[in-house]
């Protein structure tokens, strides 16, 4: 849209688009990531008046503020634009709520929500004091636009801005991720669970969701449904997305480990992703002091990427694959715990003690890991004469 | 859940967006006793004065915790104390009332714990800042902490653990919270930490006893709540300086071997651990127990071969053999003299929890009550 020309012209084509229903036109005419925004004629100094009376109610406020907006964002001043852009948005919840039975305007409410998120992190990077809090308030805005397409259940299928919850709502874990605000998600996940239209949305956004609601999921450690969940997302993702899908791979990585499958050396290398190969080849070598090398040389990014715990429980898996070299090193079903323990101290566990070797099996044989049983008289292991140590995949 | 909590957060919101207005706002108390006059009329006159508020000849009555109902106006300055009272209050409750030995630790812990929740309506209502609540709210929780782990062994009607957690949490909640906009408003650490040392100085010169411990009150978030990970990406989000403190990083390894399910190493590292740090895990440690024992039952499962309780008795703190024998025959296991045997056929997954006998955590320490109330983890 490059010919937007004068400020009449871009309200006349504005107005047109509006008449026609013309929503994704019309979204572009009022985004920030448009030409348009590069046309001097629409930086007046006194837009407010230039544009008042010149252009249909409820049009005109949008323009204004959105104008406005574009204005700030020329002046580098974030937090005007983010003032501005958040009464664009409160303008176009209100055309929605007035256009009943139609839903042609959604795209309009994608473009300036996703913009007033943009403008948000952007004031937020600017200043810093403020610690999330316009976030917050770009968050309120949106759960505005929310309620409006919650609320639209008496529409038709095809016409319900219902339909635009999930755009939405993506919007909204993208803010709460970033601000740390996890438990704010359950509500808005609970809303696109019980969607009529839950597989109705478009392929790009169900991706997006499900790897927020898995990347939650493995926080509350429920592992098989983060795995469900990212999955999906990773699979469907577009394949040129490789950003997107290492991102996804970020979490699937270490979730998969747990669950007993590890990635191979040509994904991590493929995704850029090589801080797990060191983890992956000291968990399957059971080298409990290489993992803690790797803890600590890749600290940060495991501890932003909220998967050091996951890290740590993975020790467990390293335990297994360590006691079965053992196993398969004796040649016997009847293993002394001593070997064990010599084992774990070989590895980095100097101070182990037959004491708590014995717990750490017992917790393997409790989770299925190994197959036998403890006699404390003997001192010994007594492992199953099949399959002694189950593929860790097989157990869940 | 924790409404007190909620409430202080929504005020903080509510603050940084009018901040105009927030001084005309606040309300400030102007009852300069521990009880205001219009209660104590009516408490003396109804004949509601409490035991503990009998103190021979002398009546020492304390503001009761009364329910906010829709036609009582409760922000009233003369029935609110101001934060230098409440203080006193705190320390008053804590360390004078806990000294009594005429009523049974239950009666004590419902009174103290009526009062304390008294002073947070007060402090809710006033809107005290964070630097005055994280005073009055430290002492509250080593309360609960200690509380928890000494009643821990009453029957239901006298002691309720399920309200002593809920209150515990909201107050190390709302202390934790509080800790964080102190940090915000400060900026950085160092500075943090300068300003509490000169906090502790000005209490110290007016012959205060009770100290503000983060710390410590940082450990118990995190052994408080074993079963939960959220403790411990706060723990790992800490600046180096606070996570480097060996009290907390003792904690965070004890909380992974319980993640790890690795009991024999939460026990043996408990017993490195502080008075109320000790009295945090022993409250969790009949759950530790009871998994622990489950987890034998597959690992040991034998229908001949036996463990002796001897061996128990080292591995899960428990403190005679006796009582491991009571705990695993509780559980369904077959108790042979001095040895168990361990058939998961007969584990009673559906047994409420066994409650080992308590140790008295005053004698183990060889500290008094007060300094429970008031010793700083870096001495």
């Amino acid at each position: 849209m490059s010919s937007t020309g004068s400020l009449n012209q871009y309200i006349q084509l504005i107005e047109r688009m509006y008449r026609t229903s013309q929503g994704n036109f019309l979204a572009r005419l009022l985004s920030l990531r448009d030409e348009h925004v590069g046309n001097r004629n629409l930086r007046s100094s006194d837009i407010a008046t230039l544009v008042e009376g010149n252009c249909v109610a409820p049009l005109d406020e949008i323009v204004i503020s959105h104008l406005l907006c574009v204005k700030s964002l020329y002046l580098r001043d974030f937090m005007e634009a983010f003032e501005h852009q958040s009464a664009c948005v409160a303008c176009v919840v209100k055309l929605l709520q007035n256009q009943k039975e139609v839903n042609w305007g959604l795209p309009v409410m994608y473009t300036v929500c996703l913009d007033l998120r943009l403008v948000a992190q952007k004031a937020e990077a600017t200043y810093l004091q403020s610690n999330g809090k316009i976030l917050e308030k770009a968050a309120e805005s949106l759960l505005a636009c929310f309620r409006v397409c919650a609320a639209d259940n008496r529409s038709s299928d095809a016409d319900t801005k219902r339909l635009g919850m999930l755009t939405l709502v993506n919007q909204l874990l993208k803010v709460y991720f970033r601000i740390n605000k996890l438990h704010l998600c359950k509500p808005l996940i609970r809303a696109i669970d019980s969607s009529p239209f839950k597989d109705q949305f478009p392929l790009a956004q169900q991706i997006t969701y499900r790897y927020f609601v898995g990347r939650k999921a493995m926080f509350d450690s429920d592992y098989r449904s983060a795995d469900d969940y990212l999955s999906f997302a990773f699979h469907n993702c577009h394949r040129q997305s490789i950003k997107n899908k290492r991102l996804i791979l970020t979490y699937l990585v270490p979730v998969k480990m747990l669950l007993g499958f590890m990635p191979s050396i040509q994904l991590l290398q493929k995704y850029d992703l090589m801080q797990f190969w060191d983890l992956v080849s000291a968990v399957k070598k059971g080298d409990l002091r290489g993992i803690d090398q790797v803890m600590e040389e890749h600290e940060s990014f495991f501890i932003s990427a909220g998967i050091y715990l996951i890290v740590e429980k993975l020790k467990i898996t390293a335990y297994r694959n360590l006691f079965r070299k053992v196993y398969l090193a004796e040649n016997s079903h009847q293993i002394e715990i001593a070997s064990f323990q010599a084992a774990l101290q070989l590895m980095g566990h100097d101070d182990v003690d037959a004491d708590e070797t014995q717990c750490i099996v017992a917790n393997l044989i409790y989770d299925g890991k190994i197959k036998g049983y403890i006699s404390y008289q003997h001192k010994k292991v007594v492992v199953s004469k099949q399959n002694a140590f189950p593929p860790l995949s097989s157990l869940y | 859940m924790s409404s007190y909590f909620d409430f202080f957060c929504q005020n903080k919101e509510n603050e940084s967006r009018e901040k105009s207005t927030q001084n005309e706002d606040r309300i400030l108390g102007t009852c300069y006793s521990m009880c205001p006059k219009d209660e104590v009329k009516l408490r003396e006159a109804e004949r509601l004065v409490h035991v503990l508020e009998v103190w021979g000849s002398e009546r020492r009555l304390v503001k009761s915790y009364s329910r906010s109902a829709a036609d009582s106006n409760m922000a009233v300055p003369h029935l609110l104390r101001p934060y230098s009272v409440l203080t006193n209050t705190v320390q008053y409750l804590l360390l004078d009332v806990t000294r009594r030995m005429d009523v049974p630790e239950p009666v004590l812990y419902d009174f103290v714990n009526d009062r304390l929740r008294a002073v947070r309506q007060d402090i809710t209502i006033q809107r005290l800042i964070p630097t005055q609540c994280v005073y009055l709210l430290e002492p509250m929780i080593r309360f609960y902490v200690y509380y928890g782990y000494v009643l821990s062994g009453h029957p239901l009607k006298d002691y309720d653990p399920v309200l002593n957690k809920k209150y515990l949490l909201e107050c190390l909640k709302w202390y934790l919270s509080c800790c964080d906009s102190i940090a915000e408003d400060q900026g950085n650490i160092d500075e943090l930490s300068g300003f509490f040392s000169g906090l502790q100085l000005n209490i110290r010169e007016s012959k205060s006893k009770l100290v503000n411990d983060q710390v410590l009150l940082e450990s118990l978030y995190i052994l408080c709540n074993l079963d939960d990970l959220h403790p411990l990406y706060r723990y790992l989000k800490m600046t180096k300086d606070l996570k480097r403190q060996e009290k907390l990083q003792l904690s965070y390894e004890i909380a992974i071997a319980n993640l790890q399910g690795n009991y024999v190493k939460v026990c043996r590292l408990s017993e490195k651990l502080c008075p109320l740090l000790y009295c945090a895990l022993s409250t969790y440690l009949p759950k530790l127990q009871r998994r622990a024992l489950n987890v034998m039952c597959q690992a040991y499962n034998n229908k001949r071969l036996t463990v002796p309780s001897s061996a128990l008795v080292r591995w899960l703190c428990f403190s005679t053999e006796r009582d491991a024998k009571s705990a695993c025959s509780h559980y369904g296991l077959k108790v042979n003299e001095d040895a168990i045997l361990f058939d998961r056929s007969e584990f009673k997954t559906d047994a409420r929890l066994h409650i080992p006998v308590m140790q008295n955590i005053t004698k183990k320490f060889g500290l008094s009550l007060i300094d429970i109330f008031t010793y700083e983890t870096s001495k």
